[in-house]
C-alpha cells in the first residue's frame, strides 16, 4: 500500500470522524418537553422565556404550569441560563426575589435525572422541562420551539 | 491505472472499516469460556433486577412524598424528589447538585430576611426620629426591617402570602407592621387577582424589590420610594384589590395592573421635628401598563397613573395630638387631589442592572387653586462582576416647600450615591454606600453607609 494510499484511509477516517462528531452536536440539541395530556404543540423561544422565568404561570387552557428542571451543571441548566441570560448565582437570586415579590412558590422544581424528569411530567399534568435530545425517552412529548424541532439547523436551544 | 488505484483505495477503506468493527467485536466477546458467560448473563440479571428495584422503590417515595403534603398536587408540592442514596443506586451521570429545601414545613413556606447597619452623617442632628438615629450623634447602628415570608398554597389557582416586619424605631423600640398580607387567585395569565394588603404598583422599585435589604443592589431605597412609614413621598401601601396580567399583544409583551384600595398613610417628617403628617387618604385609583419585549430580554418599560385625596395634618408623632397650625396654613379639613403619574424604563439582564424612574406627584387644593407639583426621579446602574456589584444611583427630588405642601419637609433633595455590594453567597450581602445629598436651605448631607443584609 502506497502513501497515496495511506493518505487516503486517513482523509477517509476524518471524514467519518468529522460526521460522527457533527451528528454529536445535533444530539446536544436540548429538547423542551411537555406531558403527555399537554395539547401544546409549539411556543416561541420569547414565551419559552416567560415560562421558565416564571412570568407566564399558566397554559392556555388554565392550567398551572409546573417547572422542573436540572441542577447545576447539566447540559439542560446550562441552555436554561443561557436562554434567561443569567449566570447560575443570578438564576438563585432572581428565584428568590420572585418568592419575595410574590410572583412564585418557591424556586423550580430540581430533579437529579432525567427518569425523575420524566416521573415529574407524569405527576404534574402542567410540567415542562428541559431534556437532552439524546435522553429523551418514550412518554415524553417534544414540542417545537418557533416551529422548529431539536436537530435541524436553527433550532434554538443548544 | 488512475481508476485501479481509487479502487485500490476504496478497497483498503472498506477493508478497515470492516476490520475495525470486527476486531473490536471479538475483544469484546472475548475467549468463549461458557463459564465467564454465564457469569456475565447472571450478572446482567441481577443489575436488571436491581434497576427495576430502584425504580419501584423511586415511585413509593412519591407517592409518599405527595401523600404527606396535601397541597403538593397544586403547587408547593415538594420542591425536590430526594435522590436515592449512595448505596441504592449510582450517581447521576452529570453533576447535580441538588439541595434540600428547608423552607417548605407542611406546605408552607417559610423565609425571612433582616439586615444590620451602620451609617455615618456630617451632622449630629437625626434627619429622621427612626432607624436608630438619635440627636447628638453623627454615627449609629441600626436594624432597620426584619422580616417573616409565609406564603401557602390553598388551591391550583389560589394561594395566601404574609410579610411580617419588625421595625425599628426610636431608641431600639420595634413595631410589627404586617407589611403585606394576600389572598391571591391566579385566574389565568390575563388576570391575576390579590385581595388584602398589597405594595402599590407605582413604579418599578416598589414591585420589584419590596421590604427585603437583600433584594436591593443599594444599602437604601430612593427617596421618592422609601416607604412611607420611613419618610417616604409614595403611598407605597394600601388594603383593597389589585388586579394584574397580560394584554394579548404578541411579542410586545403588554402587561396591565389595576388597583382600588384605601392607602391611608402616616408620613414622619424627614427633617426630625417629631411630627407625622397624617394624610388621611381616601381610597385611590391606580391603573398602569408596561412592556417586557421578546426582542430585548430584560428590558421593561412603563407608566402608572395614581389618584386619591388626601389631607395635610401634622400630628405630635408621640401623643397623636394635632400640631398646632402655622399662620397661613389651611385648615386641617382641607383636602387635595393628588395624583402621581410615573414612567420608567429598566434593564436588567447579563449582569447590568440600569433603572430609571420618574415621578410628578401633584396635590391639589379641591374647591382651590392652590396646587403643588414635586417632580423626582432616579436613575441607577450597577454591573455583576463576579460576586461583586458595584453601583451608581443619582436621585433628585423637587417637593414644595411651601407650609401648606404635605411635603414641605422635605423640599428640594438632589445627589449622587455609589458604593459596592458583596455577596459571598446566595444569602448574605455586604454594601458599602456613600451619599452625597444637596439640600434647600441647608448644608449638603454627607454619609456613609455599611449594611449587612441577609436572608434565610
Amino acid at each position: 500500500m502506497g502513501v497515496k494510499s495511506i493518505t487516503t484511509l486517513l482523509l477517509l477516517g476524518l471524514t467519518v470522524v468529522s460526521l460522527v462528531s457533527r451528528g454529536t452536536a445535533q444530539a446536544e440539541d436540548i429538547a423542551v418537553v411537555v406531558s403527555s395530556g399537554n395539547s401544546a404543540t409549539n411556543l416561541s423561544l420569547g414565551d419559552l422565556r416567560k415560562i421558565f422565568s416564571g412570568a407566564k404561570r399558566s397554559w392556555p387552557g388554565g392550567q398551572r404550569i409546573k417547572l422542573v428542571t436540572r441542577g447545576s451543571g447539566c447540559p439542560e441548566r446550562v441552555v436554561l441560563l443561557k436562554l434567561l441570560a443569567m449566570s447560575e448565582d443570578d438564576y438563585k437570586r432572581y428565584w428568590t426575589a420572585q418568592v419575595f415579590r410574590g410572583e412564585a412558590d418557591a424556586e423550580p422544581l430540581i430533579v437529579p435525572s432525567v427518569g425523575m424528569q420524566k416521573e415529574a411530567l407524569n405527576l404534574f399534568p402542567g410540567a415542562i422541562t428541559l431534556v437532552n435530545v439524546r435522553d429523551v425517552k418514550p412518554g415524553m412529548r417534544v414540542i417545537k420551539i418557533d416551529g422548529q424541532v431539536p436537530g435541524v439547523a436553527g433550532y434554538a436551544l443548544r | 491505472m488512475l481508476k485501479g488505484g481509487i479502487r485500490t483505495r476504496i478497497h483498503c477503506a472498506l477493508l478497515v472499516l470492516a476490520v475495525v468493527p470486527a476486531s473490536s467485536q471479538a475483544q469484546t466477546a472475548g475467549p468463549s469460556d461458557q463459564e465467564t458467560v454465564a457469569q456475565l448473563v447472571e450478572q446482567i440479571k441481577q443489575l436488571q433486577q436491581q434497576d427495576h428495584d430502584l425504580l419501584e422503590r423511586i415511585k413509593i417515595l412519591e407517592l409518599k412524598q405527595l401523600a404527606a403534603s396535601p397541597a403538593a398536587e397544586i403547587g408547593p408540592s415538594p420542591q425536590l424528589i430526594p435522590p436515592l442514596s449512595a448505596e441504592q443506586t449510582t450517581p447521576p451521570p452529570t453533576p447535580a447538585d441538588v439541595p434540600h429545601d428547608w423552607h417548605d414545613v407542611h406546605g408552607i413556606q417559610w423565609r425571612g430576611f433582616g439586615e444590620v447597619d451602620y451609617q455615618v452623617l456630617n451632622q449630629r442632628k437625626p434627619e429622621l426620629a427612626a432607624g436608630g438615629f438619635v440627636g447628638g450623634s453623627a454615627g449609629n447602628f441600626y436594624t432597620d426591617d426584619f422580616g417573616l415570608f409565609i406564603t401557602s398554597r390553598l388551591t391550583d389557582k389560589a394561594s395566601v402570602l404574609a410579610e411580617i416586619i419588625f421595625e425599628e424605631g426610636d431608641a431600639q423600640s420595634y413595631s410589627v407592621d404586617l407589611r403585606r398580607m394576600l389572598l391571591n387567585y391566579d385566574y389565568n395569565n390575563h388576570m391575576k387577582v390579590s385581595f388584602g394588603r398589597y405594595q402599590t404598583n407605582i413604579g418599578y422599585y416598589n414591585w420589584a424589590f419590596r421590604s427585603a435589604a437583600w433584594l436591593q443592589t443599594t444599602a437604601d431605597r430612593p427617596l421618592v420610594m422609601q416607604y412611607a412609614s420611613q419618610g417616604g413621598l409614595l403611598p407605597t401601601q394600601a388594603i383593597g384589590v389589585s388586579v394584574t396580567g397580560a394584554i394579548p399583544s404578541g411579542k410586545l409583551g403588554l402587561n396591565y395592573v389595576a388597583e382600588y384600595g384605601s392607602s391611608d398613610t402616616n408620613r414622619p417628617d424627614l427633617n426630625g421635628d417629631g411630627q407625622v403628617t397624617d394624610d388621611n387618604n381616601g381610597n385611590h385609583v391606580n391603573v398602569g401598563f408596561f412592556l417586557r419585549p421578546d426582542a430585548v430580554p430584560g428590558l421593561q418599560i412603563g407608566t402608572s397613573y395614581y389618584h386619591d385625596q388626601i389631607s395635610n395634618n401634622d400630628v405630635n408623632a408621640l401623643t397623636g395630638a394635632l400640631a398646632p397650625p402655622l399662620p397661613g396654613v389651611l385648615a386641617p379639613s382641607a383636602r387635595y387631589g393628588q395624583t402621581i403619574v410615573n414612567a420608567y424604563a429598566v434593564y436588567v439582564a447579563h449582569g447590568f442592572e440600569f433603572l430609571n424612574e420618574g415621578f410628578l406627584i401633584r396635590q391639589a387644593l379641591i374647591g382651590g387653586s392652590l396646587h403643588f407639583d414635586n417632580p423626582a426621579f432616579y436613575s441607577q446602574f450597577s454591573k455583576q462582576l463576579g460576586r461583586v456589584r458595584p453601583f451608581f444611583r443619582y436621585q433628585y427630588v423637587n417637593a414644595n416647600s411651601n407650609p401648606n405642601s404635605i411635603f414641605d419637609d422635605v423640599g428640594l433633595r438632589y445627589g449622587p450615591s455609589f458604593g459596592v455590594r458583596y455577596d459571598p453567597n446566595n444569602y448574605i450581602a455586604l454594601k458599602a454606600q456613600l451619599d452625597h445629598t444637596a439640600r434647600e436651605g441647608q448644608p449638603d448631607l454627607n454619609g456613609l453607609q455599611l449594611q449587612f443584609a441577609f436572608t434565610f
